[in-house]
């Protein structure tokens, strides 16, 4: 039998091993070790985490009763295994890329630091999600906070990685202390500052209150998950990351925040009133479109994809707004889908944007750089780095037959089912939000057709990108381990779904696999009374069950039921998706190769107007491709012209025109930049005080002490 | 005739400026027979002798000659005014060892373009211009090698292709993430030869840098020691579609040299001709404007003017361009009075249907839209640029050399108006071609029932030898023919400035910060030959 | 809008009925010398000095006239004495090799369809003038199903003119290489045939045969748009080409 406490507990004892082995050893074995400790470590972790997700086994420690604070729990249930699961999933080819990627800072920064902070931001992610009561999840989060930030800080002589990880570390404190807050609101109903007192308590505390809990706890949260406003400190901390840490920062950290989110709005004190949802799906709906803007306009391709990140994390807290409303207003069953898509979408943004980030590290290890402008016709000489990189970027634009189009093509569905809501308000948020997450898929594409195109097709804009060579096979392993792992979760939703309903059904109530996965495609013809037979013989003849046949399972169909007028609301299936797309594209090469076998084929270069040659400035730029997006979304970005100078000679001859553009993020614009300047003006006034005069100070201690007497007489 | 932008000095006291500035000159200074005045000056003077000319007095910069004497080089800098004070010639010499003379471009600008062919065809840099090189010889030429040197033989093809690795096109556009779109040689269906760059960052073209001479055929190389009856077929036929101005300025200027006229007829037919050319060419450069605006009707109804006057051409002179109607001394046909009454009657049709066009194309608001305020070119930059015909009329320079420096008949009995706009956008130009186009065929009609009786060209024309300078308003605008006529009787040097040549210089003015929709529009309504300006 | 329309439509057919109908219009053709008898010597070498181009050679008792250099000067009709016979007509193409049988080479489905990619190799502008009239009224090749194309991709048929600049023959070679199979090339004028005035020299290649293989040729400066007409017609296997351009008719027949 499986012993999941003996896992974790074998998995802590690998990162304590790994972090002292760390410390020790000199660099070059160190990249190896650390790597492989690494890999084991994920490797349990995915085992625990597994026994939990799939087997059903529990898992439940107090470790020690400290006075005034409580009981010390660990507990992992199904949420946070789903959680913990993922996170292995992506750090298990993460630490395999980082035993070559690693190589460039040997000599230049502590390859003994970075080991030792690794494995044990590792281990305090898992304490995060494993914590069973306020005091140890405050610990592991401050913890697991911290080190992250240590990690982002690598390159530390570098001004910009140090004032961002400044930005991201000053941040993520005001968002613990809001979160804290809120859940030190719910503590103070309950007998102590454990997760279950908490939800015991949860009766006890008023609407005001309720409204508060909410507030505080989802844009505290919200600023590590990375939504507006508080995602200032992602575009700047993932470009200064080292590629392996951004991959981490974005495939696993920004989780928590999204696991906080739920764990506080789902599980410790649910959400009643609609507009809580309301909130929620605006503010993930503007972080979506807010995010994608500045990701299509961006050509620093880490910073490109930090945006898309804030992208992503917007669309399942719209998803997760979405769910609240529905649990608010009793609909369960629709509750159970939204939050069912909204972890799905968590697990193969992971995936994805995991794969992403690596990829974007091997090609600026290999050409140096992430300027999207210097790359072009890597395709050529790192095939195996873009044939990954293009399965990422097909997945995260949302493209069957992989991930990102089960969940995104979800998530729109989900919110379509606005109709059964009776609030004419609801039903509005619901349709202008759908519309915002379809225009963000929509420039989604656009983004990665630019991200793609540039830096992979076309000619090499730089003699580093000419000259750059393949990346070894670590790389070229993790990236395809986790290219496997998006297309698997892409064609086999029907699989996934069921797991993840484990762990959405307690907050929900009930299992929403019936209403996702249906039964009757298995062929059991068992009976069941949400469907009646008409119905399950209708899909049985029509051969849906084939599927059945093949692998164990309900089947191969994403079917949604409704009511006797309109029976089948939404369906779909990616694993037929994928069949007829690989018959038609194998049957349609094979149909030409047999019919024009006799054709001689000419190459010849590409007609150029006659030009002598083309050179890398003839070719498109990343910028002069997004460039209608930066001009029809003028109003959000305000663009200003930092240099628009012509220099001539003698008046005439024209020798340079410089333009420069700048802009300033939105976010910082609205709220940040006023927020600092009228703390500045504040703080200015007060300043005032200090007039370094003796006399004015001696004044203020009589003031004072006046003050105090007056008080002291009144009370 | 003329408006503002021209100061008027008289020759009196072109002179008088001269000596008063640089003392001594007197003795250099002289008034030549045929009123053009002739300076000759050193090395320190003639920067500021040019600018002074250029800048202070208005003077418009016509060509720069270079010839290659066997112990000197010799330049000679035309400029010219109106009829009160003519040309003037400003000449200098330098031995054959200093191959640097200095550059007049800071202050005359139009000087350009000439002393960038100079340097690529002679070898002579010139001190002060940023931008020499990569004109007219290409990248497969090596350096140090002039193909208009007396050394050169021209008779076979050049064989070394030593092309240069490092050669990248001009790049102006700082930005980042800017790019340059490279358009032809080959491009469009019916365009001629010639390349451009368009700098752009993925909007608007910031910046277009055009690359001619893909067209050279090096006519004035060929024609050195050739006799004159060959010189005057390459004058007409290295611009077919304006054959017959350039035909006409050849023969002027060897009818110059040898002090002869041709008589009442032919010079009246020669201005017929010449008129006639105008109107087809500028029926077809409004043909093309409509085209690149693709108003389908417009362009198909000038297009079939344009082949009405093509026919109409061929049916006066039996070449549907007018090749082989020029001959010093004349021309070589003659017209019935049937012919001429013919000839009025249809052009005289084929300016009402024209005037018809024009009134509807100024109602059409979706075509305006598109040639209003597009490729704008400032009066300030068409002056310094040296711009000229319809191209500079439309930006507020009245330069037509009908009317400031008139030839033949032009100078007494055919009064023209000049055409002038001020706005320099793409509208201005073609209003200033659809008053050119009505004006010519005022005169045609005018003329075809005028004309005295008499012979059409000179009977007693004999050769000579000596120099030359003939000019005619052709219909892209001025164009400056320089023959110089040995003892045997063959052309010892040919040089032509065409007027394509000075405006494809400005076209760049034209096409900075437009869509790149704009750019077959701005090209139109330029309406530039390639083979002109090439040669 | 409207008013527009109504002036397409007042304005009537303009186009010529060639080629099933004969086109009889003055001015359509500047017309050219034909072979003449001329017994005289005397006369035969003052025509013959004449031409500037060497169009016109003696032959036995006549004056041979070689279509490919003649430029249109007209000096031969003209300047002496004893002129030069001249013929109006404008069939004028020509096969470069006699024995190619042109309907053949491009096979049926392109005589009705037919793709053009104009090419200027130096021209003047009189002969690319007479190309861009072939599209508009007057002549409207679409009728008889040729199109230009602005790529040699797309393009069956490369019609170039000009003495081949020395700047232009590295655009031409990959303009010819760019046109996919089965593809032709027409040259059209004096100077893509013979270099005309600018012949070869130290910036020309003269004739297009030097660079690349030419298959139909039509002769002219500039060939009136008739006359390209039934170069294209020859092309295609539509109409019969004029007898070849090296030499006249006569002289085939003599066996000379």
């Amino acid at each position: 039998m499986i012993d999941v406490s003996m896992l974790l507990f074998l998995f802590m004892a690998t990162c304590a091993v790994g972090a002292a082995l760390a410390v020790v050893l000199p660099d070059r074995m160190n990249l190896v070790v650390q790597t492989v400790v690494g890999i084991v470590a994920s490797a349990i972790a995915l085992a625990a985490s597994g026994a939990v997700l799939l087997l059903g086994l529990s898992f439940d420690i107090n470790l020690w009763r400290l006075p005034g604070l409580g009981p010390i729990s660990l507990h992992m249930d199904r949420i946070s295994a789903l959680f913990v699961f993922v996170t292995a999933l992506v750090y298990l080819p993460i630490s395999l890329f980082s035993v070559e990627y690693m190589e460039k800072y040997v000599g230049r920064y502590s390859i003994k630091f970075f080991g030792f902070f690794s494995h044990l931001l590792f281990a305090s992610i898992v304490l995060t999600l494993a914590a069973g009561d306020v005091a140890s999840f405050l610990f592991a989060w401050e913890l697991m906070t911290i080190l992250s930030y240590l990690l982002v800080t690598y390159e530390h002589r570098e001004e910009e990685v140090t004032s961002a990880g400044y930005l991201l570390l000053s941040m993520s404190e005001v968002g613990t202390f809001a979160a804290a807050l809120g859940l030190l609101i719910i503590a103070g109903s309950a007998d102590n500052l454990s997760f279950s007192a908490l939800r015991n308590a949860s009766s006890g505390i008023g609407e005001a209150a309720r409204w508060g809990v909410f507030l505080l706890t989802f844009f505290g949260f919200g600023v590590k998950a990375g939504l507006i406003p508080g995602s200032s400190w992602l575009p700047r901390a993932h470009p200064a990351a080292p590629a392996n840490c951004s991959a981490v920062l974005s495939g696993v950290i920004l989780n928590l925040g999204i696991y906080g989110i739920v764990r506080v709005n789902a599980d410790l004190l649910p959400v009643s009133h609609a507009s809580q949802g309301i909130v929620a799906l605006i503010v993930g709906s503007l972080s979506a479109l807010i995010g994608i803007l500045y990701a299509t306009i961006d050509n620093d391709m880490k910073r490109m994809l930090a945006h898309s990140s804030i992208e992503n994390m917007g669309i399942i807290t719209a998803c997760l707004g979405a769910g609240f409303v529905f649990l608010a207003s009793g609909q369960s069953a629709l509750a159970g889908i939204a939050f069912v898509v909204a972890f799905y979408h968590t697990v193969n943004h992971s995936l994805y944007k995991a794969l992403l980030f690596l990829g974007a590290g091997a090609v600026d290890s290999k050409v140096g750089g992430r300027n999207m402008n210097r790359f072009g016709g890597l395709i050529k000489r790192m095939p195996w780095t873009s044939a990954w990189f293009l399965v990422g970027a097909l997945s995260i634009a949302a493209l069957p037959p992989f991930n990102g189009f089960v969940t995104e093509w979800l998530t729109l569905q989900t919110l379509l089912q606005s109709a059964v809501l009776s609030a004419k308000g609801l039903k509005i948020a619901f349709a202008l939000c759908g519309a915002m997450l379809a225009l963000t898929a929509a420039l989604a594409v656009t983004c990665f057709v630019k991200a793609y195109g540039m830096s992979f097709l076309g000619m090499p804009r730089s003699k580093a990108a000419e000259s750059a060579a393949e990346a070894k096979s670590p790389t070229i392993v993790s990236m395809a381990m986790l290219a496997a792992l998006c297309f698997i979760f892409g064609i086999t939703p029907t699989y996934v779904i069921p797991v993840i309903d484990g762990a959405v059904s307690p907050v929900v109530h009930q299992s929403v696999t019936d209403e996702l996965v249906p039964p009757f495609f298995s062929g059991n013809k068992t009976k069941n009374p949400k469907f009646s037979d008409a119905f399950m013989a209708e899909f049985h003849d029509l051969g849906a069950q084939v599927g059945s046949s093949v692998l164990p399972g309900r089947g191969l169909v994403v079917l949604h039921q409704g009511t006797a007028r309109n029976p089948v609301i939404f369906a779909m299936s990616t694993s037929y998706t994928f069949v007829v797309l690989a018959i038609l594209i194998i049957g349609s090469v094979l149909v030409i190769r047999l019919l024009f076998r006799n054709r001689v084929v000419l190459r010849k270069p590409v007609w150029d107007g006659g030009i002598r040659r083309l050179f890398p400035e003839m070719t498109y730029t990343a910028t002069g491709f997004s460039n209608p997006v930066r001009v029809i979304f003028e109003a959000i970005f305000r663009p200003s012209m930092s240099e628009n100078t012509r220099e001539t000679i003698s008046g005439h001859f024209r020798t340079a025109i410089r333009n420069g553009r700048e802009e300033t993020y939105v976010v910082d614009r609205a709220l940040v930049n006023p927020l600092i300047r009228s703390s500045q003006w504040l703080a200015g006034l007060i300043g005032l005080i200090h007039s370094a005069r003796v006399n004015a100070y001696a004044g203020y201690v009589l003031l004072t002490l006046l003050a105090f007497l007056v008080i002291q007489t009144l009370i | 005739m003329n408006q503002s932008h021209i100061a008027r000095p008289t020759r009196k006291d072109l002179i008088d400026g001269i000596c008063s500035r640089w003392p001594g000159m007197e003795a250099n200074t002289r008034i030549e027979e045929d009123g053009s005045a002739l300076i000759t000056c050193d090395i320190a003077t003639l920067r500021e002798l040019c600018e002074w000319l250029f800048c202070e007095n208005n003077y418009a910069f016509a060509t720069l000659i270079v010839e290659d004497e066997e112990a000197d080089w010799l330049f000679r800098y035309i400029f010219y005014g109106d009829a009160e004070v003519g040309v003037v010639h400003v000449c200098m010499k330098q031995p054959k060892s200093n191959t640097v003379a200095p550059s007049i471009t800071a202050g005359a600008h139009a000087a350009d373009w000439h002393e960038r062919e100079v340097e690529d065809l002679f070898g002579i840099s010139f001190e002060g211009h940023p931008r020499l090189g990569d004109f007219v010889l290409h990248e497969e030429w090596p350096e140090g090698v002039n193909p208009m040197k007396k050394d050169f033989d021209a008779s076979k093809p050049y064989m070394h292709r030593e092309v240069d690795p490092e050669w990248r096109p001009l790049r102006i556009l700082e930005a980042q993430g800017a790019f340059m779109m490279p358009i032809g040689p080959v491009y469009s269906d019916y365009a001629e030869a010639c390349q451009f760059f368009l700098e752009t960052v993925g909007e608007d073209v910031v910046r277009t840098t055009p690359r001619i001479f893909y067209k050279f055929r090096g006519v004035e190389k060929l024609a050195e020691n050739q006799p004159v009856e060959r010189v005057l077929l390459m004058a007409e036929r290295f611009s077919g579609a304006s054959a017959f101005a350039h035909s006409l300025a050849f023969c002027r200027a060897v009818e110059k040299i040898s002090g002869l006229e041709p008589p009442p007829r032919g010079q009246l037919l020669r201005v017929l001709f010449a008129e006639l050319e105008r109107l087809r060419h500028h029926v077809g450069a409004i043909a093309g404007i409509c085209g690149s605006t693709a108003l389908a009707v417009a362009t198909s109804q000038a297009s079939i003017l344009e082949e009405e006057l093509l026919r109409l051409s061929c049916i006066m002179s039996g070449h549907r361009y007018l090749f082989g109607v020029n001959r010093p001394g004349g021309i070589s046909i003659d017209v019935t009075s049937d012919q001429c009454k013919m000839l009025g009657d249809s052009v005289r049709s084929i300016a009402s249907d024209l005037k018809n066009l024009f009134d509807m194309l100024r109602l059409s608001s979706s075509f305006l839209d598109r040639i209003e305020e597009v490729g704008i070119v400032s009066t300030e930059n068409a002056l310094s640029y040296g711009l000229v015909g319809p191209v500079a009329r439309g930006s507020g320079i009245a330069r037509d050399l009908r009317n400031i420096l008139p030839y033949g008949p032009y100078k007494s009995q055919i009064a023209c108006q000049t055409a002038l706009e001020t706005e320099g956008d793409g509208y201005a130009r073609l209003r200033v071609l659809f008053r050119e186009a009505e004006e010519s065929a005022n005169i045609i009609c005018r003329l075809s029932s005028e004309l005295p009786p008499g012979d059409v060209a000179s009977p007693e024309f004999r050769l000579k030898a000596g120099q030359a300078l003939g000019w005619v308003e052709a219909p892209l605008g001025a164009a400056f023919h320089w023959v110089s006529i040995g003892e045997e009787g063959a052309v010892k040097r040919y040089r032509v400035t065409p007027p394509s040549f000075m405006n494809w210089h400005g076209f760049h003015l034209a096409a900075e910060n437009f869509a790149f929709q704009d750019f077959p529009i701005v090209m139109a309504t330029f309406g530039l030959s390639n083979a002109e300006c090439d040669r | 809008m409207s008013k527009w329309v109504l002036l397409g439509i007042r304005s009537g057919t303009k186009t010529t009925r060639y080629p099933s109908h004969t086109e009889s219009a003055a001015g359509i053709s500047p017309g050219r010398p034909k072979d003449t008898l001329m017994a005289d010597k005397n006369a035969q070498a003052l025509i013959r000095d004449l031409c500037p181009t060497g169009a016109l050679n003696p032959k036995n008792d006549r004056i041979a006239v070689d279509y490919r250099r003649c430029i249109s000067c007209r000096r031969c009709a003209r300047g002496a004495s004893t002129l030069v016979d001249w013929e109006e007509s404008w069939e004028w193409a020509s096969l470069s090799a006699p024995d190619l049988n042109a309907s053949s080479a491009l096979g049926s489905p392109f005589s009705q369809s037919l793709h053009i990619r104009v090419l200027d190799a130096g021209a003047c502008r009189a002969c690319l003038s007479e190309i861009e009239q072939l599209g508009k009224p007057y002549y409207n090749i679409h009728r008889l199903g040729f199109f230009m194309t602005p790529t040699p991709r797309h393009a069956d048929v490369l019609l170039v003119a000009g003495p081949v600049a020395d700047n232009m023959r590295l655009p031409l070679e990959k303009a010819y290489d760019a046109m996919p199979t089965p593809k032709r090339v027409v040259a059209v004028g004096a100077c893509a045939l013979s270099g005309g005035v600018f012949g070869p020299s130290f910036t020309s290649y003269g004739s297009l045969k030097n660079v690349i293989p030419v298959d139909v040729e039509i002769p002219g400066c500039p060939p009136p748009p008739l006359a390209i007409i039934h170069g294209l017609l020859v092309l295609t296997g539509r109409r019969p080409p004029a007898e070849s351009g090296a030499t006249s008719f006569l002289d085939r027949r003599s066996g000379t």
